[in-house]
């Protein structure tokens, strides 16, 4: 007798227990149908087991998801997992003890990982210089080059330019046919950061800011001068034309068929392939063959997820599992396919053309493509503080330079200083 | 003060302490906080602090993004004071000659006042906006090249219309206040001496609200340079160029945004010197209208 | 007053004028929020409204997506509400207060925290807004009413109003009541505050309206969207809106706005007189 009531006890005692479950929050910048499909993937992952819960909060754009983590840490009230982008990353790893790099938190709770599983485009940017990943790459994406197809039949032109030099001579024909040849949106990302990296060149002292705090930028050089007079040449031409600084309104140029090429992201196939109404290839960035011949490897924008310090264990192996399930090709191949950015590991790359996606989506290979192009020198990315204000002032001075009020070497210059001083505060900051 | 008043030692500390613990606890103790930290470079974690002196003092001051942020609010709070009040005042003007339909054009002409800040820049936006705005797609019909995305002076123009808006309505509802306060007698007497309506209101009616108008004055400064932050936030959010930020909303963009708290709370002890320096001279002009 | 026939309808005519160019934008908007999103992307904003009426209001208030939208519009406005009340409330309680034995008591440190009320009006909120993030953080007030209401009913603005009021209060009230052997308590409770009920209301009207319009304030305090007021229901959407490619929801943007502005309104609108009553008489 006693002993059925002991046993009755102790297993609800066991089932009170196993329905105890760790609770993790994600705080993440996706919005839309892609915050949809991060809550799927979340659902997922708990339906998969019961020892944890993730719970994904979205914060609002990229900014202001880093600002209330910002908020939060400082009230001792930081999320488990917090997606920061890519102009965010120095400000989070630069402050010591304030994230748990996911390569020392997958070594302590024994997920098996190797930093070589990923494509070499996604590897390096949250990585410290050792190779030692951070951050875990999560939604990348890399500058790609869409264009109008009917339009380009409609000029007589068969291929799509690989370089710049043959976007001239195409511009001058789709001119004819009355298209604008180009529009690109986030400056900053495709036409800045990108570029340099496309023609392998360095961006800023101290490796790009990996081998610590950079204090001097290097956006002004012949190259970035010699593209952007272009830039501005172009747009009184009429091959180019800027559309503000909004990145919808320079892709609903490219939508709207008053331009005929458009630089976006690798992720942005989806949303044309539902509206448009003309058909459309994707294709690699452009480079300048005087300057490079064939272009370099870009780099991925987007954001990673980072692990806030201060947590309990039994969190940190929950954390650890959840990462590790984002990462396995199953997840990635699902995250890449519903969403458009790249899937970060070769093994999802190879179940997905395994799959026969590229054949159905050819799109969609493009990126991947120009990710996994050999690494250079300075392809690797950047790590680089108050980016978010440099990037502002990178704005300001392009529009200068399409403006006409200044030339290319005097804006890149004025963004050069005023950046370095933003470096140098930055740096302070840190002694 | 009163002549007749209570004695008591202890009562009125409380009646008067719980207001005093709030003032306190949430704004002494934060603006003391601000004027710390205006005197220390931080990371935007909070895991490192430096003593720096005068430095965030001396990089705001000679900062040409300050300046650039200083003339606007300067040039911005003067044109929107300018504009809502002369409207504020002429509608009133008219409103009070009416007789039959004051009260109408009162409520159709004070409702606004209602409206956030906030919520009159989410709807301007829309108006505005290059892609569905009707007003834009007007001013570009009408010749100019209005475009408050990449265009500085578009921009400001349009944050002074929107502001000018909203405060329109406050105004009005003082100085027909102020209007309504004149005594019969006086407008009467001036009926005799003035046979020009426009001279009668310029010698007479308008000294009379010359308080109105001084408290009005000050609402709209103070208004321009903090409320405002409301519209700004939810329409140009400082761009394009930086050129469209007040002194309060480069605080708020710094501080919060750039994670900049020692080079914010500089600005902000700046700026508390600054309203200081108002208020002063607003309590002088007080204290000279006692005579009145 | 000299008024022939024209210069009376040149009045009219700008008057009306004036109050289309408040009425129209606004109505605008409402009008559009009962539309369907496809209608409002081709053809702008609408003038008359539309059938998508009880769809539109019917998802924004009462729908709860999962994890993306996480809170909903009567949820927000439950917020704002209750922000709105408690600061009203507190106001005129806590300002009444302190005018009282500003004005009718005198003892030692009269002057000096007259001082430090004041000193409020030189403090405004941007000033002091990054380290009172810090200060609420510490005392754990993130994210609850009390942290969104409490701070922020100390300023002056209300003080003055009550002391403006009583020191217009005849003495012969107070003689009246001491030789009734009314003690400060009772003078204040039984004779002062019932006397002072038109104020009182004049100013809970305006202060409600301060409250529920509180922008900057909602956003630096609260982390989690349970606490979201409309306003911050508003600026979230209309971001989306504008940030995402897809095809942009104004229907319910402007639905939310529509909720947003129309309690205020009809505050102002109904309580027409005892509003212009807490502004003007407040503040001279």
């Amino acid at each position: 007798m006693k002993s059925k009531s002991l046993l009755f006890i102790a297993t609800c005692a066991m089932a009170l227990n196993l329905n105890a479950t760790t609770d993790i929050t994600w705080w993440h910048a996706m919005g839309g149908r892609l915050g949809e499909v991060v809550n799927e993937m979340a659902t997922k992952f708990n339906n998969s087991q019961n020892e944890y819960k993730v719970t994904p909060i979205y914060k609002g754009g990229y900014e202001d998801t880093m600002t209330a983590g910002i908020a939060a840490y400082r009230a001792h009230q930081a999320p488990d997992i917090i997606q920061i982008f890519d102009a965010g990353s120095a400000t989070i790893i630069g402050a010591k003890g304030v994230v748990y790099p996911v390569a020392d938190l997958f070594d302590k709770y024994g997920v098996k990982f190797n930093a070589q599983d990923y494509i070499s485009g996604v590897r390096n940017f949250y990585a410290n210089s050792k190779g030692r990943m951070i951050g875990s790459p999560f939604n990348s994406s890399t500058p790609v080059m869409y264009y109008n197809k009917d339009a380009f039949k409609k000029a007589g032109i068969k291929n799509p330019p690989a370089t710049w030099e043959e976007f001239e001579k195409d511009a001058v024909l789709l001119k004819k046919v009355g298209y604008i040849g180009l529009s690109q949106s986030l400056s900053p990302w495709t036409a800045g950061e990108n570029f340099m990296s496309r023609h392998n060149l360095q961006m800023a002292n101290k490796n790009n800011g990996f081998d610590g705090f950079a204090t001097k930028l290097y956006y002004e050089n012949p190259a970035m001068d010699y593209h952007w007079d272009k830039l501005r040449d172009w747009t009184t031409k009429g091959y180019f034309k800027y559309y503000g600084r909004g990145w919808a309104d320079n892709q609903q140029a490219f939508y709207d068929q008053k331009v005929a090429m458009w630089l976006g992201s690798s992720g942005s196939f989806g949303g044309l392939r539902k509206g448009a109404k003309f058909n459309f290839g994707t294709t690699y960035l452009p480079y300048w063959k005087k300057f490079i011949n064939p272009g370099a490897q870009t780099f991925i924008g987007g954001a990673a997820l980072f692990v806030f310090s201060g947590k309990s264990d039994k969190k940190y192996k929950g954390i650890a599992k959840f990462l590790q399930y984002l990462t396995t090709p199953k997840m990635q191949y699902f995250w890449h396919k519903s969403t458009g950015y790249v899937p970060i590991t070769k093994a999802a790359y190879a179940l997905a053309k395994k799959d026969g996606y590229y054949k159905t989506t050819p799109d969609a290979e493009i990126g991947i493509k120009q990710l996994s192009l050999p690494t250079q020198k300075w392809t690797k990315g950047y790590r680089l503080g108050n980016y978010v204000q440099i990037r502002e002032i990178m704005t300001i001075e392009f529009e200068n330079i399409l403006n006409g009020k200044k030339t290319a070497k005097q804006a890149l210059s004025d963004v050069d200083r005023k950046a370095d001083k933003l470096l140098a505060k930055f740096a302070r900051t840190y002694r | 003060m009163k002549k007749v008043q209570f004695n008591n030692k202890f009562i009125p500390y409380l009646f008067v302490s719980p207001q005093i613990i709030i003032i306190l606890v949430f704004f002494i103790w934060p603006s003391v906080m601000a004027i710390y930290y205006s005197f220390v470079m931080q990371d935007a974690f909070g895991v490192s602090t430096q003593f720096v002196w005068f430095q965030n003092y001396k990089d705001a001051l000679l900062n040409s993004d300050y300046y650039a942020s200083f003339g606007f609010t300067l040039i911005f709070s003067s044109l929107v004071t300018l504009f809502s009040l002369s409207m504020g005042l002429f509608l009133a003007h008219k409103t009070n000659n009416m007789i039959k339909s004051r009260g109408i054009y009162r409520t159709l002409l004070m409702w606004p006042y209602a409206l956030a800040p906030a919520v009159v820049g989410l709807m301007a936006s829309f108006f505005f906006n290059q892609s569905h705005g009707d007003i834009y797609r007007f001013l570009n019909q009408l010749g100019w090249k209005f475009d408050p995305t990449s265009d500085p002076f578009s921009a400001q123009a349009m944050l002074v219309f929107i502001a000018s808006w909203k405060q329109i309505s406050v105004n009005f509802i003082f100085f027909l206040s102020g209007l309504q306060g004149i005594p019969k007698s006086v407008l009467e007497a001036s009926l005799i001496d003035c046979k020009s309506n426009s001279k009668r209101f310029w010698t007479i009616i308008f000294p009379l609200l010359a308080p109105t108008t001084f408290f009005l004055f000050i609402t709209n400064i103070t208004y321009s340079f903090f409320d405002t932050f409301g519209i700004i936030d939810t329409t140009t959010r400082g761009t394009p160029m930086g050129q469209t930020k007040t002194l309060a909303y480069k605080i708020y963009q710094d501080g919060f945004l750039g994670a900049d708290i020692g080079g914010s709370s500089a600005q902000s002890v700046i700026l508390m010197l600054f309203v200081l320096v108002i208020t002063i001279f607003q309590f002088k002009y007080l204290e000279k209208k006692v005579h009145y | 007053m000299k008024n022939t026939f024209s210069s009376k309808l040149f009045s009219h005519v700008i008057l009306i004028l004036a109050s289309l160019m408040f009425l129209l934008p606004v109505w605008v908007i409402v009008a559009s929020s009962t539309h369907l999103p496809e209608t409002i992307v081709n053809n702008g904003l609408q003038f008359f409204t539309g059938h998508n009426f009880i769809n539109t209001y019917k998802s924004i208030l009462f729908e709860h997506s999962g994890y993306t939208k996480n809170v909903t519009a009567f949820r927000m406005i439950l917020n704002s509400f209750i922000m709105a009340m408690g600061f009203a409330i507190g106001k005129v309680i806590i300002s009444s207060m302190a005018a009282y034995a500003i004005v009718y008591f005198r003892f030692k440190l009269a002057t000096f925290l007259f001082w430090v009320i004041f000193l409020t009006l030189l403090l405004p909120i941007q000033v002091r807004i990054v380290p009172s993030f810090e200060v609420l953080a510490d005392l754990n007030l993130l994210n609850s009413y009390t942290g969104l209401i409490v701070p922020l009913i100390a300023s002056a603005t209300g003080t003055f109003f009550f002391r403006q009021y009583f020191k217009s209060v005849p003495e012969e009230l107070l003689e009246a009541a001491k030789m009734d052997g009314a003690n400060s308590w009772n003078f204040f409770i039984d004779i002062l505050m019932p006397l002072s009920k038109t104020m009182s209301a004049a100013l809970f009207i305006v202060m409600f309206i301060v409250g529920w319009n509180q922008y900057l304030w909602p956003i630096m305090m609260t982390t989690d969207p349970q606490y979201s007021t409309i306003l911050l229901g508003i600026k979230e959407i209309y971001q989306s809106n504008f940030e995402g490619t897809y095809l942009p929801e104004f229907n319910r943007a402007f639905a939310m706005t529509t909720l947003a502005l129309i309690i205020p309104v009809l505050m102002v609108l109904f309580f027409q007189r005892l509003f212009v009553k807490g502004l003007v008489d407040g503040d001279k």
